[in-house]
């Protein structure tokens, strides 16, 4: 087949796909604002607002894809491994724990120089989130426990323990103590671009989203993955490991989670905090499923949903309604989607 | 251990166990069913709210709850609809109708933030004087009736006709749709029993607990829910058993406080998770499966 | 194919349209924006602060304000103050104490806006941080409650254990035992400052270990005087004086924030351009706090009692004043030493009479 020819094949369907996302968002946009009409709030002037906000404005722009960082690496947290048919819904958990790692490695090595420092906290937030994803990897590769309850549970258990270090051993001793971690040297903070919040974590974001593609599509472990994810009994009878595969992938999907808490606590925060995630790790979820697992799709569903979230701003200013009325708008664009595929596909 | 502090924790597990209670046995007879509802917490918190605003526009508790159970149902079928009339992946319908609760909950019950309401009216049993004895016997009516409506539940799943079909749809849907059965009918009731049940469970937060309404405010306990249908092997009768233990933890941390005893919240708060997953271990160990095996096709993916 | 310059098309066209009306403004004399930490329903502290700024713009001709609710106190916070300095705030009051950080990484991109914080103590040209001495003010609480128990057990629910609710629990029992030297405070912390459903079992709690009057620094003290209205005990309330409404048998008094004088104030001088920053800290008799009127189970020697020591607290009587031991025996304010306004973030230990641990 030559080459142009595929090439438009594929510019075709993703052309179907983004307008057939178009006509979702619509068709939502319009059930919310019959909705926003009936609770007596005007729709129009918040769809307007937040038009505005979010393309007239450098603030709103850049607020746009501060949103989306933590879901585009939420996003690949989960869909790494349903390439391999393994569900992980433990994002939170991951999250935090990669946050709460890296801010051990931001309290303890405070006297380094950013140059070394950042590079040994992003390390530390992989790790942190990677050995909590690990854990339900074990009990699963073990044939003990399903990843999807256990990966469940543990999104319980991480914020407990970030609670317990910021109550106890890592109480900041200046402020009043609230309870919360010191805030981190200059050195530990994630450098923003031009004065705004957009930081280094969508650096991170956009690598971990191209190595991922390269992965899947690119190398023998890739193809390995979606072999066991097609059919496991085959791929273990083909000699693939699917012991080491479980572990290796559910630590590196729990890592890529906790580099999105590390980036939480070292750009936005600047401390360790009880409250990191909005439920980010559910989100990317959504956003993942959403996308099929692609992380071209993954883009457009972050960027999706982090228009969303503006839109909850923009009620929660103007119209004085409570932000998470937006969850509504959210559940419904999916709803959408989801009821749009009937009979039976595995996905 | 004095009297006192041994009759307070008890009583506060109780109280603080019920609507986990209700929630789990929603969960499990929708899971009977072959359907895992991940949206739990949004089924409670639409209930809660719902409750609530009922409560504070008619003055009447009850006719609130009854509200709560229906908006709990109604919301629920919505979810029923997507994964059994659409086929939709569970999971992630579960998960979206959780934002969807969250929202809705906060818009039905904002204009009724901080309203006084009388909430369900207490039933005192006689004879155990004042202080922590008497608390064990002054409960609402949900109180009460949660341990007889486990039991209900349990009697419906395996001594009905009705149970039988559910829990054959959920073991096998083919089978059963062979034998004569409707599947898909089947999934429908049990999810409207499920959302009633969630819908009672959150409005035991805001009609007896609290008394009051405020966003989010059924912290988690729908996910506690979800994982107390595995503690219990989705048998109602042990679901008590684990409502009371999940409830209890919460309860153990506060008495000990008031009693002037030194622990830390968190890590009492997290035992009931720890012991679940020894739980989970150890029949995993012994490979027994105690879930109805066509929720393994969803829920376990790869098996 | 075609479909991709039609959506921009649309999406332009949309927003040439919007642009026309957005232009067109009024101006008002100042554009106040205010953040609330919850709900303003709450009979608690995002009432008081909502009283406070009503009351600035009744007193206030031609003040806009605009406010949210429920701002949680991470970075979305940033965002909503953001959103209102560009529909034209240039006061904004953030209310509660995780605000801050936000509110000045916004002062210093926006020097030309003037933000007030309630209850840090950060600092800049167009930062300013306010709010009430409480931890002196519970004192006449104390004795309130010292007179009206029987069972001279007093329970407090504290939702997050920083030094300056530590310190109310102390100025508490201090007052508590200056009138009955039995009298002993039980302590059980939530871990949040609105968890409603533990803040229910903590008042229970409470109760069943035998005390008849309770308490709490929390955000909202709606949830445990209904509790503990409900099991006949006592309440004294915290944040604001509307609270009283929730127990009608129960309530013996309470503290509340009457922040409107400082707010009127403070707008004033932004719109006349002398704005200063400052620590503001004030409490009874210099217009921050006020005692909440009675209830009618109190009988009048015990108001003239609990009157008069707020009196006391006003003119500037200062319990903690050495020697002062906690609840292991150590002494921790010398004879002769006192602590001041700035120390009362600093307390790590309970008094003696006070039950419980506070690290």
């Amino acid at each position: 087949m030559p080459r142009s020819a595929a090439t438009i094949r594929r510019v075709e369907t993703a052309l179907a796909a983004a307008s057939r996302f178009a006509l979702v968002t619509l068709v939502a946009l319009g059930a919310f604002a019959a909705l926003l009409t009936a609770a007596g709030k005007d729709p129009l002037k918040a769809y307007v607002d937040t038009v505005l906000y979010v393309f007239g404005n450098a603030y709103g722009f850049s607020e746009l894809l501060v949103r989306m960082i933590p879901l585009l690496l939420t996003a690949v947290a989960v869909a790494l491994p349903s390439r391999m048919g393994l569900i992980n819904v433990g994002g939170e958990g991951q999250l935090y724990m990669g946050a709460w790692l890296a801010t051990a490695g931001a309290l303890g090595f405070s006297d380094q120089p950013a140059v070394v420092l950042l590079p040994v906290l992003t390390v530390l937030g992989f790790v942190g989130g990677g050995l909590w994803a690990l854990i339900a990897g074990l009990l699963r590769a073990l044939r003990l426990v399903n990843e999807t309850i256990s990966t469940l549970l543990l999104n319980y258990v991480a914020p407990m323990i970030v609670g317990f270090f910021i109550f106890g051993p890592w109480r900041s001793p200046e402020s009043a103590s609230y309870p919360q971690s010191p805030a981190f040297v200059d050195a530990a903070r994630l450098p923003g671009f031009l004065h705004t919040r957009v930081n280094a974590g969508l650096v991170y974001a956009l690598v971990c989203l191209v190595l991922y593609r390269l992965l899947m599509t690119r190398t023998r472990w890739g193809l390995e993955m979606q072999a066991i994810g097609g059919n496991p009994e085959a791929a273990r009878q083909l000699g693939i490991p699917l012991f080491r595969y479980i572990l290796a992938v559910m630590f590196a999907a729990g890592g890529v989670a906790g580099i999105a808490g590390m980036v939480e606590v070292t750009a936005i925060q600047g401390r360790l905090v009880s409250e990191l995630s909005p439920g980010y790790g559910f989100i990317g979820f959504l956003v993942s499923w959403l996308a099929r697992g692609g992380a071209g799709g993954i883009v457009v569903m972050s960027f999706l949903f982090a228009v969303i979230s503006s839109i909850g701003d923009i009620l929660q200013i103007t119209q004085g309604l409570p932000f998470a009325v937006v969850d509504i708008l959210m559940a419904v664009v999916l709803f959408i989607v989801l009821g749009r595929r009937p009979a039976g596909r595995a996905r | 251990m004095s009297a006192a502090l041994i009759a307070g924790v008890v009583a506060s597990s109780i109280a603080s166990g019920t609507s986990l209670l209700y929630a789990t046995l929603g969960e499990i007879v929708g899971e009977r069913a072959g359907i895992v509802n991940l949206g739990l917490e949004g089924i409670l918190l639409v209930g809660a709210a719902t409750g609530f605003a009922v409560t504070a526009q008619t003055g009447d508790p009850e006719v609130g709850l009854a509200a709560a159970a229906l908006a709990g149902a109604a919301v629920n079928l919505i979810f029923a609809y997507l994964v059994v009339g659409r086929r939709a992946n569970q999971l992630a319908t579960g998960l979206c109708l959780m934002f969807f609760g969250s929202g809705l909950s906060a818009l039905i019950g904002r204009p009724f933030v901080g309203t006084l309401i009388t909430g369900l009216p207490r039933l005192h049993l006689p004879g155990l004087g004042a202080g922590a004895a008497a608390r064990l016997a002054s409960y609402d009516i949900l109180v009460y009736l949660a341990a007889p409506t486990a039991v209900l539940i349990w009697w419906l799943l395996f001594r009905t006709r009705w149970g039988l079909v559910v829990r054959a749809v959920g073991e096998n849907p083919a089978v059963a749709y062979a034998a004569g059965r409707r599947p898909a009918s089947a999934q429908y009731q049990a999810l409207a029993l499920a959302g009633l049940l969630g819908g009672i469970a959150g409005a035991h937060l805001s009609l007896a607990l609290t008394l009051t309404w405020a966003e989010g405010m059924t912290a988690g306990r729908g996910f506690i829910a979800i994982a107390l249908v595995i503690f219990a092997r989705w048998n109602p009768l042990w679901a008590m058993a684990g409502a009371l233990l999940f409830g209890g933890a919460e309860a153990l941390q506060l008495q000990l406080q008031a009693a002037g005893a030194d622990v830390s919240p968190f890590l009492m708060n997290m035992i009931p998770y720890l012991l679940t997953f020894l739980v989970l271990i150890l029949w995993g160990w012994n490979r027994q499966s105690a879930a109805p095996a066509a929720l393994g096709r969803t829920w376990f993916g790869v098996e | 194919m075609a479909r991709i310059p039609v959506l921009l098309a649309a999406w332009a066209a949309l927003g040439l349209f919007a642009a026309g009306p957005a232009a067109a403004q009024d101006k008002p004399a100042l554009t106040v924006g205010a953040i609330y930490v919850g709900s303003v329903n709450d009979y608690g502290y995002n009432r008081a602060m909502k009283d406070g700024l009503e009351e600035m713009k009744k007193a206030i001709p031609g003040l806009t304000l605009i406010a949210a609710e429920n701002v949680p106190e991470t970075a979305e916070s940033e965002r909503i103050m953001e959103g209102m300095i560009q529909q034209g705030a240039r006061l904004i009051f953030a209310t509660s104490f995780g605000h801050q950080q936000f509110a000045f990484n916004l002062a210093k991109t926006h020097p030309d806006v003037v933000f007030e914080h309630a209850g840090g103590w950060m600092q800049a040209a167009n930062f300013g941080n306010f709010f009430g001495a409480t931890q002196t003010a519970w004192y006449p609480m104390g004795v309130a409650a010292g007179k009206m128990t029987r069972s001279n057990t007093l329970g407090f629910v504290v939702g997050v254990p920083i030094g300056y609710a530590i310190g109310n629990v102390n100025a508490f029992e201090m007052g508590a035992r200056s009138v009955n030297p039995q009298a002993t405070t039980r302590v059980v912390v939530t871990g949040g400052w609105a968890d409603k459903a533990k803040e229910a079992a903590a008042a229970n709690a409470l109760i069943d270990q035998g005390a008849d009057v309770v308490t709490m620094h929390v955000d909202s003290p709606a949830t445990i005087i209904q509790v503990v209205e409900q099991r006949q005990a006592y309440s004294i309330g915290f944040q604001s004086i509307e609270a009283r409404q929730l127990a009608p048998n129960g309530w013996l008094t309470g503290l509340g924030f009457t922040w409107g004088p400082f707010m009127t104030a403070t707008a004033r001088s932004v719109i006349a351009g002398t704005f200063k920053p400052a620590m503001v800290r004030l409490g009874l008799g210099q217009g921050m706090m006020a005692v909440a009127p009675f209830g009618k189970a109190v009988p009048a020697d015990v108001r003239e009692l609990v009157t008069a020591a707020a009196d006391r607290v006003a003119k500037g009587f200062n319990p903690f004043t050495g020697p002062v031991t906690d609840n292991t025996g150590a002494i921790r304010i010398k004879d002769g030493e006192s602590w001041g306004g700035a120390d009362m973030g600093k307390f790590d230990w309970y008094v003696d009479g006070v039950i419980g641990k506070a690290k």
